[in-house]
């Protein structure tokens, strides 16, 4: 079991930090929250309807974006395609014909930085402008909440810094409740998050704004160990 | 030149494509039996591809389709009493019947087949195939095993000399219109939210579904479009064409793989490439078998997989990288 009695609540326009080492069941939680998987017990709700049972398709039209730890653009589409799909599917969906969808995607590109990549193939960008047209093709859904998985592993500090600022500022200008997911990059948390909560071995083990949960010492346990007498040699 | 139609600028190849094979064949003696097998051929990678191009899902049970369509204009030329009556309307007739089975084949299969990724959907559609088959057989559906001849049917209906009008030019020109409005469709769909649907969904479906797409819906309507201009290629060119039909015959697999070759050949999921792979596989088709009969697929075996590995994209895709930024760009996808 992946996940067991894990209980959370998010708020409307909240930053949350959920922290976990290594198959402490962080994406588990993502994909139930999405909808790749379903929970054998227990319930999902988003604005107060039940979702527990809704498939994913279902989900992303009421305002659940996410993006996925190992980027996963549809490569043979241009960028510009693949964030229009966000305009087209996501909680815009219906109300969005196709040219529209297209103007959004260029708005929302532009936002992200990628403006000279548009009509580039998304397979052949870099890892980190992947990340950056996967974070396009989720706000272009117009999302409530986003579930953001490991939006930062693998970037250079300075990048880092960067996309949490442009994390925060989108956030708070479309008033996007955003859950950033987070193995072990932990300036990326303090940046961002007001709430943390911190997985360990697929149970809660935490629940606190930023500062004290990252202080507390069952968090340093998880993460560094137990600290041992040193033995004089 | 407005957007709208700016839109449909793709569409020019094709049709020229269409026209050109048309008027060789008209008016070239001795062309017109390679140019009906050509416009079969092109029809039935334009058909395809709207399924196996757009979603990425290998039909190893295409042919079945085919095979319903033309047992659906086979029964309205055996089962109706009173042809005369009917005369060429017995054809639309015929057409909806096949269009009508195929629908219906098609979303019983794609049903309990769609649920499948990958080589499991495609071993499932194997099954169908063959399973239809045997069923038509062993149950003596449709008269089962012996199939059904209707020429004496189409001179009742048509007349002698219509009927064989019908079976050697008529025939061979509805098969080019099929193509030429299947590609239409292909158009009209890459250019609409069902295309984008597609693509997300051929590249990645499960990253799609978390985007919105409602993946079974749309792989549906690929499948069901797609079989449906199969079944009326198949009431066309294998019932009005050649007037009998045996399970054996019309649920062969090997359509099904040169379906898969031509796709793959011209570039699948492109508008144009089912009409390149078409082209390219039939006239190699037909001189292999005159220059080097029996031989034909020995050769033709190699020459495929060396064209798939140098260009994977097949001709079509190799034929875009090359127009990128020039002014014939927007005429070919």
């Amino acid at each position: 079991m992946a996940v067991y009695q894990v209980s959370l609540e998010i708020g409307q326009g909240e930053f949350v930090g959920i922290v976990g080492p290594n198959g402490s069941g962080k994406t588990t939680l993502f994909n139930v929250i999405s909808g790749v998987y379903y929970p054998e017990e227990g319930h999902v709700y988003f604005e107060d309807k039940d979702i527990t049972r809704l498939p994913p398709y279902s989900r992303a039209p009421l305002g659940i974006g996410r993006t996925f730890q190992i980027p996963r653009p549809f490569g043979s589409a241009t960028v510009r395609e693949n964030v229009a799909v966000g305009a087209m599917f996501g909680a815009r969906g219906g109300k969005v014909g196709v040219e529209e969808s297209m103007a959004i995607a260029e708005k929302t590109i532009d936002r992200v930085g990628l403006a000279e990549h548009r009509e580039k193939a998304a397979g052949t960008l870099t890892p980190v402008e992947k990340k950056l047209m996967e974070i396009a093709r989720a706000l272009a859904m117009s999302p409530k909440l986003l579930l953001m998985d490991e939006a930062m592993a693998g970037m250079h500090p300075n990048d880092i810094d960067q996309m949490v600022e442009f994390i925060r500022k989108i956030a708070k200008e479309d008033h996007i409740a955003v859950v950033a997911m987070v193995e072990h990059i932990m300036r990326a948390v303090v940046g961002m998050a007001e709430k943390v909560i911190v997985l360990h071995q697929g149970a809660k083990l935490i629940d606190a704004p930023t500062k004290e949960a990252l202080e507390d010492p069952r968090v340093i346990e998880v993460y560094l160990g137990r600290p041992k007498e040193v033995q004089a040699c | 030149m407005n957007k709208r139609t700016h839109k449909y600028l793709p569409l020019f190849p094709v049709l020229a494509a269409y026209i050109v094979m048309f008027i060789i064949g008209d008016n070239v003696a001795g062309m017109w039996q390679l140019v009906g097998m050509l416009a079969f051929y092109c029809a039935l990678g334009q058909a395809f591809n709207i399924f196996l191009g757009m979603t990425g899902y290998v039909d190893f049970g295409y042919v079945a389709f085919l095979g319903v369509g033309t047992y659906g204009m086979a029964l309205a030329l055996t089962r109706i009493k009173n042809l005369e009556a009917f005369g060429l309307g017995i054809i639309p007739i015929g057409l909806l019947l096949a269009l009508v089975m195929g629908i219906l084949l098609s979303l019983a299969v794609g049903a309990v087949a769609l649920r499948l990724r990958g080589a499991y959907f495609a071993i499932a559609t194997i099954g169908v195939n063959e399973g239809f088959r045997y069923l038509i057989e062993g149950a003596k559906i449709w008269n089962g095993a012996e199939g059904m001849i209707f020429t004496a049917q189409m001179n009742e209906a048509f007349g002698r000399d219509t009927a064989s009008a019908i079976m050697t030019y008529w025939s061979d020109i509805f098969v080019l219109v099929i193509a030429a409005l299947a590609a239409l469709v292909t158009l009209v769909y890459m250019r609409s939210k069902i295309g984008y649907a597609l693509t997300a969904l051929r590249e990645d479906e499960d990253a799609a579904k978390v985007m919105g797409v409602n993946v079974t819906k749309y792989k549906i309507i690929a499948f069901i479009t797609s079989a449906g201009f199969a079944a009326i290629l198949g009431a066309v060119s294998w019932a009005l064409k050649t007037p009998y039909v045996f399970p054996p015959e019309v649920f062969e697999i090997h359509y099904t793989v040169e379906a898969i070759i031509i796709v793959l050949l011209g570039g699948a999921g492109t508008l144009l490439g089912p009409v390149m792979g078409g082209l390219v596989y039939g006239i190699s088709k037909y001189y292999l078998s005159i220059i080097l009969p029996g031989f034909q697929l020995l050769i033709f075996a190699p020459v495929i997989i060396i064209i798939i590995l140098l260009f994977p994209e097949g001709i079509v895709g190799m034929l875009k990288a090359r127009l990128k930024g020039t002014s014939l760009e927007s005429f070919v996808i």
